[in-house]
């Protein structure tokens, strides 16, 4: 009997941390195999290359935390990051350019929040036609060919260095991590999210302003992704519609991988930093073995069900015991 | 009585405004551009139908039950370079019939992991589907190496494909009346087996099909073997036309087959619906692109409508009443 | 006008009416400083919906409403507790993904100077009430005391001058039950006044000084406790006078039909019972007593750790609905909206819908025969409904319910179950159901019968059984036995 409630006991603590139990689980593996993996160079590009989609992460874990969920931050991402490059493009000065793409991300997140908050339509099928929705913008905007920056001084933007070393993507990245951290954690509006997703009936009933809370959390949502959108563009100095076609679906995974459950009220930045960062690692542990592109593609497929299979069952056992 | 009538039109357009839009729309233009009506155009439209009906077909079904699938740009891919590939050892009907046996396979693979695990939501279905779509492509690219398979490289002549994919009965496409044939057996499918009306009555609730003693688990797997049986029809649709198949090839019918099915008027709550209804749509939305065509829209920009539309549709269907 | 604030609470005549039905009749209750006021009732009884009210989740319909000398005329649950007013529900109003101190201070995060702020107030009103739990765990890990204390704690971070507690002793056990004691004395002694809701009346003779007595949207008597009787307070509960409400009693219990043993699950607890041919059995006990949970399980609707059911001297086995239904069972759920009709489904797909298998021949559904079932049952029910092919939404709540009972009617079942059968529909329709009831087991079927009305069961069954946490507690001959006698077993 003790037995099996210890076993129970560790079974829950793991299904709890399912990414971090991946992250050492991968670590320990790579052990056993001479590759670059455990380089500090290694470690910076691994950062490197998932920081923008823990950007992304970061808003949609807002929604995410309020009961929501933006299964668009695909879109608004490649819609950010070509307006951004045409409005550069157009000889407007940068900071205008990033403001005007920040606006357009906001604009989504209304719509977003008012179909989804106000009018009380199922945020995952609405959001995915929003995605689409983007991607035709996108594609009519560039005419579906990418659209090459010319301004040396936008590209810099996410390819320049710190103290010689540290990639500008890592310390943006960093930076909103903190800021984003701080409001969840210490400010009425991040706390109050967490109780509209923990419950939104007695959130409501304890005098919280449910609905413009939660309106807000999706258009933060959106003026993040575009942010991201216009940090891409500048790394890969383009704006292209072809940028975020899997974005959406991938943070969103990311984010439940880490442990914000789409129930709302729980999770939190650190569990959507880790979730996407497991994504990468399995990636670069993938890179590193030389494993082939289209296997990769099916373990990422994999992971997926396994994880969110994995949280539904939780839920269906939790169900049935009642 | 005729109070009661006027009050059941204005029923009928509550139930059905995205619907009276497009037919709107549809009569502007033709007002406006009379070679929309024209002999030839009709023939283009009918024969711009293509692989998309089947889908929205399958689709049908597994909306009428409640849930949604999205994995059916996985099954599309795979099922054509499978199909493509065993022409050569099994022949042409051996590759016809195992296409659409792997395709019903596939369905109820997704059907039996949503089951197994007991996803209940439409976030759960939507995101289990999502990852077997990715695993499902993988498989197709991993099996193409990311080639074109082509119907014409071997030097026998293929006439069913051929036939299917470009054949007439006086001006009247095979394909067509292929689709027709199935519609018919959907239609009584859903409207005179206890199997349709079980699929119907689980959407409509399922707890009270449980307790009335059907087998709810079975009948979703029935449904989404059904999607994928009809995936697969649209992939055979599909690689006769163009005759060849790649592993992306399916991209985008998750999206349009539920456009077409939420314009038709089936409601995403599940229970009510048919596949008339869905037929319906697939041939407005057809329609719409042709008048988009007519009008000399990009390609791009019917992305933006289709997009629009579906959110709209998505949007009114759940402000409809039961 | 003098001052009349020695009563914090005045309420004066309020009425709420539901769609057929009047929840609350000029209900008039007066609620002094620093008492704690027992309020007892049966199930339905109207208790809950004037909480409702006075918390501002209901709008009243009529009356009026004085809190601690002030009018009120609309409230809102935000606004009810600022001014003082607080409401521990049954099923606690809690967030259970957040911490304890947060959920003290739920919405007032600013107002507390953040996290470190919220947590050491929150610490500082759970020392008050003597409660050891730290501030920083998660309340979806406590347990069910430990959140009413939380709760408690929330009700005083508001400075409340009149708290409510609704059931407060459901889901405690006794040793919690007596610490919930000390604190409603300690509570008292602050001059805080409490309502206390409650059906066990053991709690009532202990806590309470005065005590109201509501059946049926009505206050019937309100006294001080100490002149009143344990059998006074269960005579007013159920004192109904019994009209012709009901048919005559039917008699046809024959042999044994079904025999149920050793059914377990977590809230069930050694239930063994016999059903008799012909018989009407009613299962009686609170809310919550674990009736439901019987018949679903016995239904297979439910997981059960293990049992033996004999059908007709055979034992079979019953792991889902379908083979309860096979075996002859047929279940009128207690939820008729959630559990029993497909709402946007017409009258008769909603009748048929058992039926189809029988009407099925190759995988087809004959659409003919079904028509004539679905005419048939709305005949011979008569249900009222414009068309066989009217959504059943549109229906009345008795006619509703007669659709589901039609849909068993047709495979004439060996054992109908009908949970709260006549729940929430008026006497004409009532009527009916008991008449079709006795047709039944004049038939040969037999009736296991959940209810919340004693009456019903006593005028109806054949013999009760009393349910009681999950084990059965009494048997009665409705015949001999008084109301109560029953109530006293179901109350524990």
């Amino acid at each position: 009997m003790s037995a099996k409630a210890n076993v129970n006991k560790i079974w829950a603590v793991i299904s709890k941390q399912k990414a971090v139990v991946a992250i050492i689980a991968l670590m320990v593996m790579m052990l056993f195999f001479d590759t670059t993996f455990y380089t500090p160079y290694n470690w910076l590009d691994m950062l490197r290359s998932t920081a923008i989609l823990e950007i992304v992460a970061f808003g949609v874990t807002v929604a995410v935390i309020c009961g929501g969920c933006d299964l668009s931050c695909g879109g608004t991402l490649c819609l950010g990051g070509i307006l951004a490059v045409m409005m550069v493009n157009k000889g407007m000065p940068i900071w205008l350019a990033v403001i005007a793409a920040l606006v357009s991300g906001a604009v989504v997140g209304f719509i977003n929040g008012f179909l989804v908050v106000h009018q009380k339509t199922e945020p995952f099928i609405i959001t995915l036609g929003m995605g689409m929705l983007l991607k035709g913008i996108c594609q009519q905007l560039t005419d579906a060919h990418p659209l090459t920056c010319t301004s040396l001084e936008f590209m810099k933007l996410s390819n320049m260095k710190f103290f010689g070393t540290v990639p500008s993507l890592v310390v943006y990245m960093l930076v909103l991590f903190i800021i984003f951290y701080c409001i969840m954690r210490f400010t009425s509006f991040g706390r109050n999210c967490y109780a509209i997703g923990g419950n939104y009936e007695v959130a409501k009933y304890s005098g919280i302003k449910v609905v413009p809370i939660k309106w807000a959390a999706f258009i933060i949502s959106g003026t993040v992704s575009a942010l991201a959108g216009v940090l891409l563009a500048s790394r890969m100095n383009t704006g292209s519609s072809v940028y975020g076609d899997t974005t959406g679906m991938l943070v969103n995974c990311g984010v439940v991988i880490g442990g914000t459950s789409f129930a709302g009220g729980v999770g939190g930045m650190v569990e959507s930093f880790i979730g996407l960062f497991v994504i990468q690692l399995l990636t670069n542990c993938m890179n590193q073995l030389g494993v082939d592109g289209y296997y990769q593609r099916l373990f990422e497929g994999i992971l997926i069900v396994i994880i969110i299979a994995s949280d539904c069952f939780g839920r269906k056992l939790k169900r049935e015991r009642v | 009585m005729t109070k009661t009538k006027s009050n059941s039109a204005v029923e009928f357009l509550k139930q059905n405004l995205v619907l009276c839009g497009i037919v709107v729309l549809i009569i502007v233009t033709a007002i406006a551009e009379p070679k929309f009506v024209g002999a030839a155009n009709l023939n283009n439209i009918l024969r711009q139908l293509g692989p998309l009906p089947f889908a929205a077909l399958g689709m049908t079904f597994v909306i009428i039950g409640g849930f949604i699938d999205l994995s059916i740009v996985g099954i599309i891919s795979l099922v054509g370079v499978v199909t493509i590939g065993l022409i050569d050892p099994l022949g042409q009907v051996g590759a016809l019939l195992a296409g659409l046996v792997l395709g019903a396979f596939l369905g109820w693979l997704n059907g039996f992991v949503l089951t197994a695990c007991g996803a209940m939501t439409q976030a759960e279905v939507l995101f289990i589907t999502y990852g077997m779509s990715s695993v499902y492509t993988a498989l197709a690219l991993i099996y193409t190496k990311s080639e074109t398979l082509r119907i014409a490289r071997s030097s026998k002549p293929y006439t069913i494909f051929t036939t299917l994919g470009s054949g007439n009965i006086g001006i009247i496409p095979i394909a067509l009346i292929v689709f027709l044939l199935f519609l018919i057996l959907m239609h009584l499918f859903h409207t005179k087996t206890i199997w349709g009306r079980a699929i119907a009555l689980m959407g409509g609730n399922k707890d009270a099909a449980y307790l009335v003693g059907f087998n709810v688990k079975a009948t979703m797997r029935l449904a989404y073997a059904i999607n994928g049986l009809m995936s697969a029809l649209a992939s055979v649709a599909l690689l006769s036309r163009v005759t060849t198949a790649t592993a992306t090839s399916g991209a985008g019918y998750e999206t349009n087959a539920i456009l077409c099915v939420v314009v038709g008027g089936t409601t995403l709550k599940g229970g009510k619906g048919s596949v008339l209804r869905t037929m319906l749509g697939v041939v407005l939305i057809t329609l719409l692109g042709n008048c988009m065509n007519m009008l000399n829209l990009s390609t791009y920009m019917q992305t933006v409508m289709r997009g629009t539309v579906l959110v709209i549709a998505i949007w009114l269907d759940n402000r409809k009443e039961l | 006008m003098e001052k009349t604030t020695d009563y914090i609470l005045e309420v004066k005549d309020i009425c709420k009416y539901f769609p057929g039905v009047k929840a609350l009749d000029h209900v008039s209750l007066s609620i002094p400083q620093g008492v704690v006021y027992g309020i007892v009732g049966e199930n339905g009884a109207g208790k809950s919906t004037l909480m409702k009210i006075l918390s501002g989740v209901y709008e009243k319909d009529e009356g009026t409403v004085i809190f601690n000398g002030e009018t009120i005329e609309h409230t809102t649950p935000i606004q009810a507790l600022r001014r003082g007013l607080s409401i521990i529900y049954q099923e606690f109003n809690l967030v259970n993904t957040m911490t304890v101190g947060e959920n003290i201070f739920l919405g007032r995060f600013s107002e507390n100077h953040g996290m470190r702020g919220t947590h050491k107030k929150a610490k500082e009103l759970l020392d008050s009430i003597g409660s050891s739990i730290s501030t920083t765990s998660l309340v979806g890990d406590l347990s069910a005391s430990e959140m009413q204390m939380v709760e408690i704690a929330k009700a005083l971070s508001f400075d409340s001058k009149l708290i409510i507690m609704d059931e407060p002793s459901s889901s405690l056990t006794s040793e919690e039950l007596k610490k919930l004691g000390i604190i409603i004395n300690q509570l008292r002694d602050k001059g805080v006044s409490v309502i206390y809701i409650s059906h066990k009346l053991d709690e009532i003779f202990e806590y309470c000084n005065i005590v109201t007595i509501m059946r049926d949207g009505c206050v019937i008597d309100t006294k001080p406790v100490e002149e009143l009787t344990r059998s006074d307070m269960i005579a007013k509960m159920v004192g109904r006078t019994i009209e012709n409400e009901y048919p005559p009693r039917a008699h046809f219990v024959g042999e044994p039909l079904l025999e149920v043993r050793n059914l377990n699950t977590n809230k069930l607890h050694d239930i063994n019972f016999t059903l008799h041919k012909g018989e009407i059995l009613g299962l009686v006990g609170l809310v919550g007593a674990g009736r439901t949970e019987i018949i679903r399980a016995l239904y297979g609707a439910d997981k059960v750790k293990g049992h033996q059911v004999i059908l007709e001297g055979k034992t079979v086995k019953i792991p889902t609905p379908k083979q309860a239904k096979q075996a002859g069972m047929a279940l009128v759920p207690e939820d008729r909206k959630r559990e029993g009709l497909i709402l946007p489904f017409s009258v008769e797909s909603n009748i048929t819908m058992a039926s189809l298998e029988d009407l099925t021949h190759m995988g087809i559904v004959d659409a003919s025969k079904e028509a004539d079932i679905g005419k048939r049952q709305i005949e011979s029910l008569a249900i009222k409904t414009p068309t066989p092919e009217t959504k059943v939404v549109t229906l009345s709540g008795g006619n509703q319910q007669k659709c589901i009972v039609g849909r068993w009617m047709e495979r004439n079942p060996k054992i109908l179950i009908l949970d709260e059968p006549t729940r929430g529909i008026d006497v004409g329709a009532k009527y009916e159901i008991y008449v079709l009831m006795n047709k039944i087991v004049e038939a040969g079927g037999a009736i296991i019968m959940i209810s919340s009305e004693l009456p019903e069961v006593l005028n109806m069954s054949n013999r009760v059984l009393v349910i009681c946490d999950g084990r059965i507690t009494g048997e009665f001959n409705p015949e001999e036995a008084t109301a109560t006698e029953i109530m006293d077993k179901a109350i524990g």
